[in-house]
């Protein structure tokens, strides 16, 4: 291991100072007694009990929960099934724009993903609310589980498969049986992953929910509008909270992915 | 005769072939792994397939487990065709090279996966296990996981696995390649040792040419998708059918040279590289004056200072470079005409006493019987 220079300790906290010191004001000014936002008048939780009884809150956090739960479970089935045929299909016919198709998503700007969603809702008269955005974030968030699956199969010993079969499991079974249980980390951090995309995203739902299907992160961004207060530092930081819980999650299952 | 035919039953023509393999080609594209091989393997042989990679051993191996479909010919085991059947529906198990040991399973669950496949009572499955696990002496690993294991234990596991079914018979691929010089030569032994108690018919994958002569009952010499020869390993030592079967198996030594015709002692080769007239005790049918090759083995090289009391097959020649590898030392002998010969030596004295050194003249000789005759 190399020693740490003294110009690398500055410029490592530097940069984790940039990245991290306005989520930790935020953090912190969520538990301020006063209600402007930028003077500490001592500590206090009130602003967290202030959210439990705001209802348009609530309601914005059950509508993420639900969609950011339906959403990232049907992307890790689609998305799981696309990453195996990649690493294992070999070089079938349109496997280029196969691949192409599955991760376009991953660079296509999210205005350009949710204005063309919402067209395609209104063409074909889709009343928007929960299932829209639903089925935008499955659209969006499966090239994501896509290449976590696609990644982890590369690496994958095709003659496990094969000692399966030799040994007289059916082909369906060596799936379930098999390679199911081997990629399962992958599987996780894949649902993982799509949870805390759909959890904070404000782009794409802001085109494709209708009324009554408010996110939590659209209500945060109105609520700004009218000014920061401490009640949006508080469900901030409760956002925050739950996105590290899902990252540190799929990391530490990723980790013990590699051990085995 | 009874005798000879369950040992050797390939050489008594009313015996039934195990396995047939009939004029089997395996296309990928354009490329033929294997083109138009057809070959018989009897009950409990451990027949080796050697090679060398890409020869299309491995392609003939997994056409046996069912991985592949040959692209014409059939196999029968047997007596019953299976080309066509599945490999979760063959009597047959593999070993795999990489062992393909089941990560999120211990050893015994590994082990009993196949027995489970075939709805077993639990009992019977637990024996079963019990049993592979004594044979491979792996009984207090049994609930570990794969990645806690050695090499060694992978390797006895993963045969274990392939056994446990009671397959009629099993495939190897490569099994002893990831292990040590050491491991492996024992564990040669236990493969024999399991193959004769079990009585199962083995057909193992190897580059190893040394393994294949020690395990096998009988060995495929492989090369471009065709067999060149099918023999003991003492047949294929000894009496290889071409040149570059003599060469794949072991060190060897060619004198070419243009057939003179046979005499009392045998063939006389008029050799460029030898320089003179050179003997061999197989007779040879062929025209006079084709070109023809002896093949001497160096072990069969007499080396020695002093001229021996022989007229024929004599060579005189310098010693240009030893290899010495304790027990035997390789003397590559440099003839007068340029072309070097290889002859070795055990070293039965220990080397202080050593009298042949770099730059000494020397004479080779060798027997009569001792030279190969190959037309090709």
């Amino acid at each position: 291991m190399t020693r740490l220079t003294l110009f690398n300790k500055t410029s490592l906290i530097l940069g984790f100072a940039f990245l991290y010191i306005p989520i930790i004001i935020l953090i912190v000014f969520s538990f301020n007694e006063s209600k402007l936002v930028t003077v500490w008048g001592g500590f206090s939780t009130k602003w967290y009990g202030e959210l439990m009884s705001n209802q348009g809150i609530k309601d914005a956090a059950w509508v993420t929960l639900k969609v950011a739960f339906t959403s990232s479970t049907i992307a890790t089935f689609l998305g799981t099934i696309a990453g195996l045929v990649m690493a294992k299909f070999g070089r079938f016919r349109g496997r280029t724009l196969f691949s192409g198709m599955i991760y376009a998503p991953m660079v296509m700007p999210e205005v350009i993903i949710g204005l063309s969603l919402l067209l395609m809702f209104v063409a074909l008269s889709i009343d928007r609310g929960v299932m829209t955005v639903t089925l935008a974030h499955i659209t969006f968030s499966m090239c994501y589980v896509a290449v976590v699956v696609q990644s982890r199969m590369s690496s994958y010993d095709d003659s496990i498969n094969e000692a399966a079969l030799d040994l007289g499991c059916t082909p369906f079974k060596t799936f379930i049986l098999i390679t199911l249980p081997i990629i399962m980390p992958a599987v996780i951090s894949g649902w993982l992953l799509s949870f805390t995309l759909s959890l904070d995203d404000l782009v794409i739902a802001s085109f494709t929910s209708g009324p009554g299907s408010t996110t939590l992160p659209m209500k945060i961004y109105s609520m700004v509008r009218l000014g920061v207060t401490p009640e949006i530092n508080a469900v901030s930081t409760i956002l925050v909270g739950l996105v590290a819980l899902g990252v540190v999650a799929g990391s530490f299952i990723g980790k013990k992915q590699k051990i085995n | 005769m009874t005798e000879i035919s369950t040992l050797e039953p390939w050489k008594d023509s009313a015996q039934r072939p195990y396995i047939e393999i009939k004029n089997v080609t395996k296309k990928f594209g354009d490329f033929s792994a294997i083109d138009n091989l057809s070959l018989n393997i009897y009950k409990n042989e451990f027949f080796s397939l050697l090679g060398p990679s890409g020869c299309g051993k491995t392609t003939l191996l997994r056409i046996l487990a069912g991985f592949e479909k040959p692209t014409e010919g059939s196999i029968l085991l047997d007596g019953e065709d299976i080309s066509q059947v599945p490999p979760h529906l063959r009597p047959i198990n593999m070993m795999f090279q990489s062992y393909a040991l089941f990560p999120h399973m211990s050893v015994e669950k590994n082990i009993a996966f196949g027995l489970k496949q075939d709805k077993l009572p639990a009992n019977e499955i637990k024996d079963r296990v019990d049993e592979m696990l004594e044979l491979v002496q792996l009984t207090e690993l049994a609930k570990r996981k794969p990645n806690q294991l050695s090499g060694g234990q992978s390797q006895r596991v993963a045969l274990a696995r392939s056994l446990a079914k009671r397959p009629k018979l099993l495939l190897l691929d490569e099994p002893l390649g990831a292990l040590d010089k050491r491991l492996r030569e024992q564990t040669q032994f236990e493969l024999m040792n399991i193959q004769e108690k079990l009585g199962v018919t083995f057909v193992i994958v190897t580059h190893d040419q040394e393994e294949a002569m020690t395990v096998s009952s009988r060995i495929g010499l492989m090369d471009a998708g065709h067999l060149t020869q099918v023999a003991t390993p003492t047949e294929i030592y000894e009496a290889p059918v071409n040149r570059d079967v003599a060469d794949f198996i072991g060190d060897v030594n060619f004198l070419e040279g243009t057939f003179k015709g046979n005499d009392n002692i045998g063939t006389q080769l008029d050799s460029d590289d030898a320089k003179c007239i050179v003997y061999a005790t197989q007779a040879t049918d062929v025209d006079i004056g084709r070109k023809l090759w002896f093949a001497i083995r160096p072990e069969k090289l007499e080396i020695s200072k002093k001229k021996p009391d022989f007229e024929n097959n004599v060579l005189k020649g310098r010693i240009e470079d030893i290899s010495y590898v304790g027990c035997m030392s390789t003397y590559h002998v440099k003839l007068d005409n340029g072309k070097v010969l290889k002859a070795c030596r055990a070293n039965r004295e220990r080397s202080a006493e050593h009298h042949l050194t770099w730059e000494d003249e020397v004479y080779l000789h060798w027997l009569p019987h001792s030279a190969i005759v190959l037309q090709s």
